[in-house]
């Protein structure tokens, strides 16, 4: 049977998956980072596997005790001799439960300090992610692998590893049993070992893939109808019903097709091994009752060495099982480590700005090679000034912006602040210079005090009130239940768009970089919200070198100039006043929108 | 293989009547590979359960040197074991079968009602419940129906065990009948701890995971201002939180595996004593002796499996209930088939009673209202998307064509009147499946693309995706990746194909830079010509080229004219041109 189509390579719109320019870790990372763990976690591994063995040691004496009681019964015995078998039995059984209680817990407990190493290690290695990494991939992708990642790889952590080194250690003593009590039977249960292999083999080298599938496809099927429910007026307005069912019929198809492809590993799989325990089973019986009669091995032998036998399929079983288990841990654990792979920013420590000029300098600029969006822009900004960037979607305006900020590095030419070149300088000293404020007005999860503070961890009480004052929003933050110790964000108290961005603003006034790059800041607020926060952020601004990448035209009317982006060239630049009497694009645009000739 | 025929052209009616009675619909559906099922998890468990039997016998063969005997035996072995793997394979496929068959049943039937309820069904329910029916429920519905054939092998096994054992010896068979569901009852004591630590667990991860998702999605700004230690800081006591947490877990967990291991062992321990001590005086055979401490071995594996197949049915049985929740709703106002034809020229094709609010046929209509909640909630009246209070609409309605909406079909109304909201949800897929909707075919892919001066963003997302047709690059779910402006110009576009009769836009530009509103105000009017199109906005741009302008504010008349002759009145000029109100 030949797989259905690949779902993550077609790009099914499971509205989850993220063409990703962040990487996901190669095998050798992967191991790299697994050996540093078993280093961190050395004592506590050894351990697991000291106690397990003492455990599964104890769980061999039932054939024992029962192989010897059968040749003493048919030699002939008396109550006292099966009674002090039985009381071995038993005492067997309580070693093997202490035991086995102290090897879980042990494994437990070092599965949960594994898996707040990976969530810690993951997030640290996500926040200090170069910005350029971060812009160009997106949160999404992040985000599905601090979510859907970390949790498919608890699976495999919290259970698959424990029970491996457990059935592992089982496994490898049970047929160590079975070599003692007789290397001849053992010799004869190896036969099962070439289908178990070649069976496995082909099964794991075509699984994991095959599962990843199922389980997106699986996804896709649920993102279907949670977008149809969720966009349920969209889908009314537009008379979609019958689109959305035809959709959801095919994500099911989809799914279903790799279902029955999974179905059909499985189907070839499961026998070759349950086939391969029988043959064993039937070997050892079969052969050791032709030894026995020969009288190579005894009878106490033959019910041991059967009962082994019969004891090596379940450890067998879980591992194989558990080793599936694994591999859907180990895709997870690709995308966790995929971000050590991202290259650092090279960046010079030492390099400081002199003084506060911002200097574009014939800069070109491309995203892909060969396909520049910018062509040799120099653009001065004159320190305390506001520089204005119209012009329509598409020219640049944004990517200049980002630039400006530091957070690309210029294909050729240079963005230089106070002579330094910004791409060159750690972003964490950019920041203290340059601020990038963007339509996106993330309120995180906590108080609205922690919420200011970013930029100045230790500002206090004071200081973030009069930043709230200063942007205008000190008189709501007072009326709100616990002042600005009330918990806000997702799962506290909900913040409207314009406070949002008020508060996104008061973040500005404390973190005080003299220089700001307002990117459509204001765009997703209504028009009366966006005038009201106009009015706060002229005190924000005030004394500040300003770019603001305008939509609205009054915006651009205050600036002190004004560039008009077209093509990625800077088509016009002056005062408003010069661009309306030099009658280009901007006055006809500025005509049409006062509509006040 | 019936798994081929799936998803089913039709998912059937379901009964709704009880959460037992859905699930007993669900398996009347699909009896025929049910019952198969059941057949194969019979002999599945059956031929493991008379394996211990079969080596005792072998053993006991071999003690008495009896090789024809062994021999037997050693076929019986073989047989058992083969039937053993197919009617287990067997077993599996079909448990797979039933699990999806049930599963894609529902989510067709949940889609369906999402379909038909539309707007309606986050009005009535919240939209997080009905996406944990489907993320969550319907899993829970499939495994009720996978765990069924291997209950009834495992209740054949124990029954087949009970009655052999007690044949052989009334002591052994009690010992064996009586104590192990005894034992399978002594841990449940230690079940509700461990259910309660493991939830106080998931509160702790939750947290962590909400916080690691919330620094995640903040990232930009984190990155942008600082502030990183700080939440890094937050999110090590919370992910140590869950450490803390998951180790009381363990410990109770650790615990019951090893009462695992213990309570079965005592069991084997005590029947090989007494099985030794009868096989002693000679009451029961060694042979028998071995098959006695097999299936006191083996009857674990039953018995966990029924009480597996208690919790399952146990959750499908809640999950049901949600489903048939969602299943059962219906529309809250049921239109009586009031189909309205378009009415002659010169009368208003739209009338709004709390405005006072008149459109005009076939003409381009902006109106200006200074409180964008007002105009929200016009827009949603124009659409006949009414609030409903006690089966009654809760404010005046909307008349189209003299007709109140709420009194017309909803087929009808959809199709002669479109709303765009203020913020337009684009569904995910390619741009050519975006603007695949049902249309009046005047107006192309193409031309509306145009119009809506959207080319740059098709052209973004074919960049992103590198396809080669434009119309083929991809939305992620509500077009996340795309900026506000973007997300507005691809909406108009599909509004714009789908060209209905009346088109109502909803600040249709708030997002969308000058040069491009500019440019977008002119092809609007173009493409719109003939057609009734309303706009509600504030932008002089675009209210430059209305057919009429309307200022409407409730409480009073509205002030019909045009834009260049509004401008003369001061509440008009404060609320377009956003001059400093005095």
């Amino acid at each position: 049977m030949r797989p259905p189509e690949d779902p993550v390579a077609v790009g099914y719109g499971t509205g989850q998956e993220h063409r990703t320019t962040l990487p996901v870790g190669s095998d050798a990372t992967v191991r790299a980072y697994v050996r540093l763990l078993l280093r961190r976690h050395r004592r506590a591994f050894s351990w697991v596997v000291g106690l397990q063995a003492v455990a599964a040691l104890a769980g061999l004496a039932g054939p024992a005790v029962l192989g010897r009681l059968v040749g003493e019964l048919t030699r002939g015995t008396t109550a006292a001799r099966v009674d002090r078998a039985a009381a071995v039995f038993l005492a067997a059984l309580v070693v093997q439960t202490l035991f086995t209680r102290a090897s879980r817990l042990r494994a437990g407990l070092l599965g949960e300090t594994v898996l707040a190493d990976l969530r810690e290690d993951f997030l640290t290695r996500a926040v200090a992610l170069p910005p350029s990494a971060i812009e160009r991939a997106g949160t999404g992708d992040l985000l599905s692998r601090t979510t859907t990642d970390v949790d498919r790889l608890s699976v495999a952590v919290r259970d698959a590893v424990p029970q491996i080194a457990i059935t592992a250690v089982t496994a490898v003593l049970v047929a160590g049993a079975l070599v003692v009590t007789s290397p001849l039977l053992a010799l004869v249960a190896l036969v099962a070992a070439p289908p178990i292999l070649l069976g496995s083999r082909w099964y794991f080298r075509l699984a994991p893939q095959a599962y990843r599938a199922e389980s997106a496809t699986y996804a896709a099927v649920n993102a279907v109808v949670a977008e149809t429910v969720d966009a349920g007026r969209t889908v009314e307005a537009y008379r979609l019903g019958p689109d959305r069912v035809r959709r959801t019929d095919e994500a099911i198809h989809r799914w279903i097709a790799w279902e029955r492809y999974t179905l059909w590993l499985r189907t070839a799989w499961f026998p070759s091994v349950d086939g391969a325990y029988v043959v064993m089973l039937v070997a050892v019986l079969g052969a050791g009752s032709l030894l026995l009669s020969a009288g190579h091995v005894s009878v106490v032998q033959l019910t041991a060495g059967v009962l082994y036998t019969q004891m090596l399929v379940d450890p067998l079983d879980l591992l194989l099982m558990w080793y599936d288990e694994l591999q859907v841990g180990q895709a997870s654990m690709a995308r966790l480590v995929g971000v050590r792979e991202v290259p650092d920013a090279v960046v010079d420590h030492d390099l400081r700005p002199l003084g506060q000029q911002l200097l574009v300098d014939g800069v070109s600029f491309g995203y892909a090679a060969g396909r520049d969006v910018l062509h040799a822009v120099s653009l001065s900004v004159p320190v305390g000034s506001t520089v204005a960037l119209v012009g329509p979607s598409g020219a640049g305006k944004s990517t200049l912006g980002r630039l400006l900020a530091g957070i690309y590095r210029p294909g050729t030419g240079s963005v230089t602040l106070g002579g330094a070149r910004l791409a060159d300088m750690p972003a964490e000293r950019v920041r203290t210079h340059v601020a990038l404020v963007t339509q996106e007005h993330h309120v995180f999860v906590g108080t609205l005090r922690d919420n200011l503070r970013l930029g100045r961890p230790d500002a206090d009480d004071d200081a973030v009130r009069a930043a709230l004052d200063a942007v205008d929003a000190l008189e709501w933050a007072l009326g709100l239940p616990q002042q600005i110790d009330t918990e806000v964000g997702s799962g506290g108290l909900p913040l409207s768009p314009a406070r949002a961005q008020q508060v996104a603003l008061a973040r500005l006034v404390l973190a005080d970089p003299h220089t700001l790059v307002l990117d459509e800041a204001t765009s997703l607020l209504d028009p009366r919200a966006a005038r009201h926060l106009e009015r706060s952020m002229a005190t924000v601004l005030e004394g500040r070198t300003v770019v603001a990448i305008a939509h609205r035209l009054n915006t651009a009317h205050d600036a002190d100039r004004i560039a008009v982006v077209e093509d990625g060239r800077i088509s016009e630049l002056g005062s408003h006043d010069e661009l309306v009497a030099a009658g280009g694009a901007y006055a006809d645009l500025w005509r049409s929108w006062r509509s006040a000739d | 293989m019936t798994l081929r025929r799936l998803p089913l052209p039709d998912p059937g009616t379901p009964d709704l009547r009880s959460p037992g009675r859905f699930l007993l619909w669900l398996a009347r559906m699909q009896w025929r590979i049910q019952t198969l099922g059941v057949l194969y998890g019979v002999a599945w468990m059956s031929a493991q359960a008379a394996v211990p039997a079969v080596l005792g016998a072998a053993v006991q063969a071999a003690v008495r040197n009896d090789q024809r005997r062994v021999g037997w035996c050693v076929l019986a072995v073989v047989v058992l074991g083969v039937v053993q793997a197919l009617a287990g394979v067997m077993r599996h496929r079909i448990a797979v079968e039933t699990w999806i068959t049930a599963a894609s049943r529902t989510q067709q039937l949940v889609a369906r009602q999402a379909s038909d309820l539309g707007a309606d069904l986050s009005r009535q329910v919240a939209t997080g419940e009905v996406v944990a029916v489907t993320a969550s429920d319907v899993e829970r519905i499939g495994g009720a129906f996978d765990v069924l054939s291997r209950f009834a092998g495992a209740v054949v096994a124990f029954i087949g065990i009970a009655v052999l054992l007690l044949a052989t010896s009334p002591l052994l068979g009690a010992v064996v009948l009586g104590g192990v569901p005894l034992f399978a009852l002594a841990v449940g004591p230690l079940l509700k701890p461990l259910e309660r630590r493991e939830s106080a667990q998931r509160v702790t991860l939750g947290r962590a995971t909400e916080l690691a998702s919330d620094t995640i999605a903040g990232l930009r700004v984190l990155r942008g201002i600082g502030g990183e230690e700080l939440f890094l800081d937050r999110f090590r006591a919370a992910s140590q939180d869950v450490r803390v947490a998951a180790f009381a877990t363990a410990r109770v967990r650790s615990l019951l595996d090893s009462l695992q291991v213990a309570l079965p062992g005592a069991f084997v321990v005590t029947v090989t004593w007494l099985g030794a001590r009868l096989a002693l005086d000679g009451s029961i055979t060694v042979g028998q002796l071995i098959a006695f401490y097999g299936w006191t071995a083996f009857l674990v594996v039953p018995l966990r499996t029924i009480t597996e197949a208690a919790h399952k049915w146990t959750r499908a049985r809640v999950a049901a209930a949600r489903i048939i929740r969602v299943l059962s709703l219906r529309r809250a106002v049921s239109p009586d088939a009031a189909r309205p034809e378009p009415a002659g020229v010169g009368t208003p094709v739209l009338h709004d009673p709390l405005t006072g609010l008149d459109v005009a046929r076939g003409r381009l209509t902006a109106v200006v209202c200074g409180d964008p909640e007002v105009a929200g909630r016009l827009a949603d009246r124009l659409g006949g998307y009414v609030a409903v209070e006690n089966g009654a609409p809760a404010e005046a309605s909307a008349l189209l064509d003299g007709v109140p909406t709420p009194a017309i079909a909803t087929d009808v109304l959809r199709s002669r009147v479109l709303v765009q909201d203020k913020d337009p949800v684009l569904l995910s897929g390619t741009v050519a499946e975006l603007l695949d909707v049902p249309r009046s075919g005047r107006v192309g892919a193409a031309e509306a693309v145009g119009a809506a001066a959207a080319h740059d963003v098709l052209d973004a997302l074919r960049d992103l995706d590198g396809t080669h047709d434009p119309l083929d690059g991809r939305l992620t779910e509500r077009g996340r990746t795309l900026s506000g402006g973007q997300r507005q110009r691809l909406a108009l576009a599909r509004s714009l194909v789908a060209d209905p009769e009346v088109l109502v836009l909803d600040e249709p530009t708030s997002a969308v830079d000058a040069h491009t509103e500019a440019r977008l105000a002119r092809s609007l009017k173009a493409v719109r010509e003939g057609r009734t199109t309303v706009v509600l906005s504030s932008s002089p741009l675009l209210l430059e080229h209305a057919d009429t302008v309307v200022l409407v504010d409730p409480g009073r008349a509205p002030v019909v004219g045009t834009h260049r002759a509004l401008l003369d009145l001061d509440r008009y000029r404060s609320v377009v041109t956003r001059e400093e109100e005095e």
